[in-house]
This record gives C-alpha cells, structure tokens and sequence, in this order.
C-alpha cells in the first residue's frame, strides 16, 4: 500500500507560504484590484466600481505626485549615496583598529538599532528650532540666528537626509568591514611593493574586492528604504506645506486623511515599483561584481 | 651597485624579541638563502628588508642607502610570496604590467616588458586568464614573472615553493636557478627546506631563534657545521649523533664498549672526561664493499639492520651504534633482510665531534 | 653626502606622515563615534532635566537633574494622559509573540532551503525576498481594509499577524545561511544511529545552528518593537497600541513636553540598547554568512 505524501521540503515551507500568501500576497491583489476603482472608505460601494486606469492616469497627471516622487528618487540616491562614501570611509577606518574593535562595533550598530520613528525624534528634538541642541549651540556660540531646520524646504530636507544617513550607514560600515577582514592580504602587500601608495592600492586593489559586500550592502539597503517613511512622518510629517512630502507620505495622507483608497492604492504600487526596481538593479549589479572576481583566490 | 647590508638589526613584537641583532653583508649579484626551522625570523627579516615590516633597531642598507623607513616602493625591490598574492580580479597579463602601470610607464614599454618576462618562463599561452584558472605551478611562474618585469635592484623570495608538489618543487628550483643565471640580480631566498638552500644557494644564513647561527658556501656548512643544529639541519639524511665521553687525550668512549679515536682536526682540541658528541653523516658508515672509499682511517663494526629504506641507487639502512639509532648508506645495493648483521667500515677523516654542553663543534 | 641628507631627510619625512596620519587616524574615529553617540545621550539626559530648563531661552547648559518625568509617566494616567505603560505592554506582548512564532515558521522554511534541493527553488527564494521589498505604508492600506473588513482592526492578533508575515521572508534567509554551515554529514551520522528525521534535527542540527537561530530571532524581535508604518493604521486605541505609535501620539498632542516625550523614548531606547549588546557578534556574521555565500 503506497501512501502519497507530500514532499518534506513543501511541508516544511508551508507555513511560510500561507502566512505570506494570506498577509502579503492577497492583500497585494486586493490593493491591485481596488487601485482599479474609485474606492473611498466613506462610500464602501465604490469598491465595486471598475474604472480602469483611470486613477493611474490621473496620479501620472498630477504635479504634486510628481514633485513627491522627484523628492523621493532624489532622497533616496543622495542618501544611498552618502552612506556608501561614509559606511566605506568608517569600515576602512575602523579596519585599522587593533584594540576595541568589539567596543566600536558595538556602538556603530547602535543606530541600526533604534526605531525609525526614534531617530526621527530625536532630531525632532535636535534640529527644533527654538530650543534644539543645534540652534542652541550655535547661539551660545554667538550666531543669533534661529534656523528653520524643520521648516525651510531646503534645510528641512536636509535635516531628514541627515536622519536616514545617521540611522543606515552602518549597514554599509558593518558589511564593508565584513569584506575588508575578508580579504587575502597578500595582494595588498603585493601591490606595496609595485609600487602602489595608499590610494592607489587602495583603488585597484581594495575597491574591486569589495565591490560584491558594496553591492550586498545596497540590495540590503533597498530593500529597507522605505523606513524613511517613519522617519519623515514623525519629523515634518511631509510638511510643511508639503516641502518634504516624499512618496510614502503623500500616499498615507491620500488614503488616511482624505480616505481616497483606490488612488492611494495606485500609488502604492508605484512605490512598491520603485523598491523593487532598486532592488533588482543592485542584485545584478552584485551578480555582476561575483562573476568578475572570478570568485575564488 | 645592489649589495645589501643588515647591521644590528632586531624586531621586537611587543615584548617578544623574534630577531636579535642580525648583521650580514650580502654583496651585488649574490644568491643569499635564510634558511631555518619555522620561528627562526627568516620571514621577519626577509620582511624587514622588503620594508614590510617595520625595524626595532638597526640599519637595513641597499645599495648604499639606508632605507629603514622608506616604503617598499621606494626601496627598488621585488618579491615572490609564498601564496603567490596575485591580483584576483586581473589577467595574467594585467598582473604583470600592474607595476608598470602603476609607475606610469607608456602602453607600448609595458608591453614589450610584460611579452618578454612572459618569454622567459613561458606564460605566452596564459596571458588572458585569471588566477583562479590557472595551477599552482603556473600561479607561481606568474608571480616570478611580476617579480622580473620591473628590473629591480633586489629579488625578494619568500618561501615560493612551499606550496607546491615535490615533483613541481625540483622543476621550479631550476627554473629560478637559470633565472639567476640569467638575470644576475641580487636574490635573497628564504626557505625552511635545507635541499633549496643547498641546491640554490652561493651562501647560505641558517637562523634559529632569530639569531644567525652560520654564514657560509653550501659545503662549507655541510663539512664544517659550527654545531650540532647545523650539522643535523643541513644534509639528508641528518647527520648522525652518538653521545660519548673523551678518554684520555685521544680517544673517545661511545658505551658498548666501542671506542673510537678522536678524531685528527680535533686533536688537542679535547679534555680527558669531557662529554661530547660524535658525528658522522650516513655516508661515511657504509657497510664494506658497498662504500665509497675503502682508504683512510676507519674502524669496522658489525652491526644488525633494522629496517631499510631503497631508494634505488642506494639504499639507507637503519643500525644501532651504542644504543643510539644511526643511519647508513649502501652504495649498488642488494636487498637486505631486517635482522641481518652486516660489516661497517665507519671512515673516520669524516667525522666531527661537538662539545656536549655548547653543541659547538671542535675542529681546529 | 648631498645624497645622504636627502635619504635621511626622505626617512625622516615617512616617519613623521606617520605619525601624522596615526593622530588624524584617531580624531576620525573619535568623531564618528562621538555623532554616533551624541543623539542618543542627548536624549537620556534631557529626560532627567525639568522642563523649564529644557525650554529656557538663551540656553542653560549646566543640567539640574530631575526624575519628574519618569514620575509622572510611571504613576497614574501617565504622561498627562498618555498610557505609556500599556503601550510598552503592547509593544511586549506583540513582539515576543510574533517573533516567536516567525522563528519557528522560518527555521521551518530555512531549513527547507538550505537541505533540499526542489524545483523552482531559487523562485521561490527570490520572490520570498521580493515581499520584503514591498513598503510597510503601501501594504498597511490593504492590509487596514482587509483586517477592518474581517474585525480584527485594533487587537494584538492583527498586528501579531501581520508582523509575522513581515519577519518570515528574513527569518528564512538568516536562518538558510545558518543550516548550510551545518555539514550534512552530521544529520547523516545521527540517523545511521538510529534517529528519525525529526529526532535528528532537534538533537543534532538546531543546537550547533542554536546561535543563529537566536541573532534572527533577536532581528525579528527589534524589527517588530520598532515598526512604525503597520501598527499606526493596524491599531486605534490604548488597548494596542504600541510604542512607536505612542511616541508619535506623544509628540503630535504634547508639543513642549520634550522631557516627557525624553523619558518614553528612553523607555524605548532601552530593550534596544540591551540586544544590541548581546546580538553584536552574531549579527555581523548571519548578515555576512547570507550575504556572502549569496
């Protein structure tokens, strides 16, 4: 008597799949379907309304969404950006730590660590404009000047780049010092003796090396960004006047505070879009990066 | 003008003192080996001189310039490493113009330098691969190749062949022989195998405990060690060593009844009741009418072998000489059963005796 | 001996850049942790200052220490109102439960991934990663109508389940990269003596696989305290609320009370702070060891 059974691996991973399938998957489908209709959650009967794309075309139509979504890409590459230079620049510099190294470590996790919303806060606190430790310092140091750090539109982006940098750059420090304790060190005393200085070993040596962690890093990194939603909401909550309205932010209030579901479905999946083109672009970049290393000594 | 001189030079590694005042004076042109046991700060100072590492005391010159704090780029050299430090992600090619590139030669100089390195240890054919693709023998050719291309003052190698097969070992110590013969540069070689440094070197440094404890021509340290490290490093088989006592003026007491004579270069030289050790390499105990000379001062034993190891063209047989295990050669061997007592003759002129309390050896 | 002079010169020279670059070495670092540092520090100590001294204008830098706000956040209603203590119970009770249960599903599946080989596995694998691509805020709006529609708005079973769903995708990744460390031959050797399958696993795999395990676990733990975007629509009143939501509630209805609003982000802060500690060693590893071997 043969009994079928099911493969183990598929029982195994079952769980998983019906947890994600019920959570993410349907509730996906139903955000598609739903950003295909008018729905309001005031006239719960315009969910069976089909009207087609027409609140994409009207999303793609709209300044605002653009002038949010211009925001969002250039946040989001200025921020990867500056914290690949910094996360490179603290990893190399903490490499040539002998003692303390577990100390240091330690306390560059820290940020990682604390929940967006409180670093946001913390900032909040910081960058206030009347009794922030910025202005307060820069006072007692003779400038009266009190800067709008949360108000002007400039200065106020900067102050929530500054957030998201401070919180997520250890993740490229943490994982470029992976790589740097991973590499032979031959090579490098190879290259002194050809010749190289410190920059030049450091450029046609070190770089190449770590180009795959740098990608691990960015993939990572990708696949988390939208965290800055929380930073931002507790900072400026996309204001004021809607000058640090990034993506996310212009979503939730769509769907929250004027309750336009479907549209704020629409633009969900453009973000959900944007992560994901993000995402796929570092892992074949990172792809790439293995195969040239040959991947081997 | 490349000669390279080391003057007290000592590496402290915290508290920890791994090279203790070296001098050595090596002239331009010459092949130098540092050979020793691991630990003896061969390495260290191979490292030292490269500028790798940075000097506790004392003055590293080449060429006439002190160089103890200059990088490695400033010193003019190049080195082999023992796990080849090839560049990963470069061809073949790339490797060996790396240097060149980086000293911002033309294209068309690098070229022609790279084609003609390639040339001489024959890497045409491997050119655009990466050292993930290639063997460890030819990884090793590739490093050499690198190490050539820039013409330098010094050749630096540090353990190369470690890591190879014996087969490939004995090829490559060829080829960097006929590289010497025809390049010509000062080598310094460092090598923990006694058979490189005797095959390669014009002078050979042997180290223990980061001092130097000979300097001397390969047969110079075989037929004159200076103590019993010496004597039982250099050589293959080790030298011998029988413990005995000096009986009068000129004779020595090995136990089990066998007295030998002391030896003529060590005549005067001894004390009666002193201890010493006699020494004797494997080719001078060789059983009688499968030796090598016949004349000279000797003396015939008989003794039992206890295992035997062919070699083919000759054979080292495993005895007992005053309760101490010995080896010894037999030259158009025939096959010998373990057990089997055969007759001696153990050629005297040959032999060394070293005191027992210093190692050091007494030879006038 | 102009060549001398110049060589001893050149010496000395690389000497001093050393030397140099040794003291520039050290500030550097200092100062990156002091950035590192100052926020948080910032923070605790403001929570131990009176108001008036937080707000006074120009600015007092000798701090005065007061437990004033601690007070009033332990005692009674809380912060004027503000029920810090039920959203600590809340952020509790939500995040060791989901985490629990996201372990044993994504060691589940881990496990899966790292021992069998399946068709369509490396699909399965990249799409399981994709999900996490997918941004709280966008899934929060179907995952608020879907949950309102079923009732389960406003109560620690929604929000547990949700944060489930979001640990597993990493759970299963951490812990793959932690199971392929693990030679088979020890599984193999285990049942030759005589285990079933199951008994092999809970005998011989999971203690050696024990500390990665543990550093997902203590991921998953801090990514559902900290989690902000789901729980703000996902909850409505005291009785779920957690702790990322209470301090934006906070912030929006307090506006001046800096010290109160201190004292709940230390209260925050502090779990944090104690994992970081235990978890240090073992997060750089599992992110590497999933990282690297891909």
């Amino acid at each position: 008597m043969i009994r079928r059974r099911l493969p183990e691996w598929f029982i195994l991973l079952l769980p998983a799949i019906i947890v994600i399938a019920t959570v993410v998957l349907i509730p996906l489908i139903f955000s598609l379907y739903s950003s295909f209709t008018p729905y309001k959650l005031t006239r719960p009967s315009t969910l069976w309304t089909w009207i087609g794309t027409a609140n994409y075309e009207k999303i793609l139509s709209d300044g605002k969404f653009w002038a949010a979504f211009g925001r969002t890409v250039l946040f989001l590459t200025v921020v990867l950006n500056v914290e690949l230079v910094l996360g490179l620049g603290i990893a190399l510099l903490m490499n040539k730590v002998t003692w303390g190294q577990r100390t240091l470590r330690t306390i560059i996790m820290f940020p990682m660590m604390f929940s967006p919303i409180l670093v946001g806060f913390q900032f909040k606190f910081i960058f206030n404009d009347n009794i922030g430790l910025v202005n307060n310092v820069l006072q007692s140091l003779g400038y009266n000047v009190a800067l709008p750090w949360l108000v002007d539109g400039k200065l106020a982006m900067f102050s929530i780049m500054f957030a998201e940098v401070w919180m997520s750059t250890s993740i490229f420090a943490i994982l470029i010092l992976a790589g740097l304790f991973a590499m032979p060190r031959d090579p490098l005393e190879a290259a002194k003796v050809d010749g190289c200085t410190p920059w030049q070993s450091f450029r046609h040596i070190t770089l190449p090396f770590l180009m795959p962690f740098i990608f691990i890093a960015m993939t990572i990194r990708s696949l988390d960004v939208a965290r800055a939603y929380d930073i931002v909401q507790i900072m400026t909550g996309g204001g004021p006047a809607r000058r640090t309205e990034l993506l996310w932010t212009l979503m939730s209030r769509t769907g929250y505070v004027d309750a336009r579901m479907g549209l704020a479905n629409a633009m969900g999946y453009v973000s959900i879009l944007l992560s994901i083109v993000f995402t796929i672009y570092f892992f074949r970049k990172l792809s790439a990066a293995r195969a040239e290393l040959g991947m081997a000594g | 003008m490349t000669e390279v001189t080391l003057s007290n030079v000592v590496k402290f590694y915290g508290k920890h003192k791994a090279v203790h005042g070296i001098n050595l004076d090596i002239a331009n042109g010459e092949f130098v080996v540092l050979v020793g046991p691991s630990g003896c700060g061969k390495s260290t100072t191979l490292r030292m001189i490269a500028g790798l590492e940075d000097i506790s005391a004392g003055e590293i010159s080449i060429g006439n310039r002190v160089v103890n704090d200059l990088p490695p780029r400033e010193r003019n050299i190049s080195m082999v490493f023992q796990n080849y430090a090839l560049y990963p992600h470069m061809t073949v090619r790339e490797n060996l113009g790396f240097s060149l590139k980086i000293a911002s030669v033309s294209e068309k100089d690098i070229i022609i330098a790279v084609d003609a390195a390639a040339g001489i240890l024959g890497l045409d054919q491997l050119m655009d691969r990466k050292p993930a693709e290639l063997s460890g023998g030819q990884r090793q050719r590739v490093a050499m190749g690198r190490a050539i291309v820039r013409h330098p003052d010094v050749f630096l190698f540090d353990e190369p062949l470690s890591n190879l097969d014996a087969k490939l070992r004995s090829q490559m110590r060829v080829e960097i022989k006929k590289l010497h013969q025809k390049v010509g540069n000062t080598i310094i070689y460092v090598t923990h195998d006694q058979v490189e440094a005797m095959t390669l070197a014009d002078r050979i440094v042997l180290m223990q405990d980061g001092h130097i404890v000979q300097v001397g021509t390969p047969l110079e340290l075989f037929n004159e060690p200076l103590n019993t490290f010496v004597a039982t490093f250099i050589g293959s088989p080790p030298m011998n060593l029988v413990d005995g006592v000096v009986v009068g003026t000129d004779r020595i007491n090995l136990g089990d009844a066998l007295t030998v004579p002391v030896p003529l270069s060590a005549r005067g030289l001894v004390r009666d009741g002193q201890k010493i050790h006699f020494g004797f390499r494997a080719d001078n105990l060789m059983p009688v009418g499968h030796a090598v000379q016949e004349e000279g001062e000797k003396v015939t034993l008989e003794l039992t072998v206890s295992l035997t190891e062919p070699l083919g063209t000759e054979t080292l047989l495993f005895t007992n000489v005053a309760g101490t295990e010995v080896q010894a050669k037999m030259l158009n061997p025939r096959p010998v059963r373990p057990g089997e007592v055969l007759t001696f003759d153990l050629m005297l002129d040959k032999c060394h005796i070293f005191d027992a309390a210093s190692t050091n050896a007494l030879r006038s | 001996m102009q060549m001398d002079n110049n060589l001893a010169h050149r010496n000395r020279t690389h000497r001093n850049r050393k030397h140099v670059l040794k003291v520039l070495h050290f500030t550097a670092l200092f100062i990156t942790m002091a950035i590192i540092c100052i926020p948080g520090l910032w923070i605790v100590l403001n929570s131990f200052r009176p108001t008036v001294e937080i707000m006074a204008k120009p600015p007092v830098w000798n701090p005065t220490f007061t437990l004033e706000h601690y007070r009033a956040m332990f005692g009674g209603a809380g912060q004027g109102g503000v029920p810090v203590l039920s959203y600590f119970r809340n952020s509790l009770i939500v995040s060791v439960t989901s985490t629990a249960i996201a372990v044993l599903i994504g060691m589940s599946g881990g496990y899966a991934f790292a021992r069998y080989r399946f068709k369509g596995k490396s699909s399965y694998f990249v799409g399981l990663m994709l999900f996490r691509a997918v941004p709280g805020v966008a899934l929060s709006l179907p995952l608020f109508i879907v949950f309102a529609r079923v009732g389960i708005i406003d109560t620690h079973f929604g929000l547990i389940l949700a944060y489930v769903a979001m640990n597993v995708p990493f759970t299963i990744w951490l812990t793959d990269g932690f199971f392929r460390q693990i030679p088979k031959e020890l599984h193999e050797a285990a049942e030759i003596d005589g285990c079933t399958r199951w008994q092999a696993f809970w005998k011989v795999e999971f203690p050696v696989a024990k500390s990665g395990v543990a550093s997902a676990a203590i991921f998953a733990f801090l990514t559902s305290w900290n989690e902000f975007a789901l729980a703000s629509q996902l909850t409505r009143s005291v009785g779920s609320k957690t702790m990322p939501v209470g301090l934006l509630d906070f912030t929006a209805e307090f506006t001046i009370n800096w010290g109160g609003m201190c004292a709940l982000a230390v209260l925050m802060i502090i779990p944090a702070l104690i994992l970081t500690f235990l978890v240090q060693k073992h997060l750089i590893s599992g992110l590497t060891f999933g990282g690297v071997k891909g």
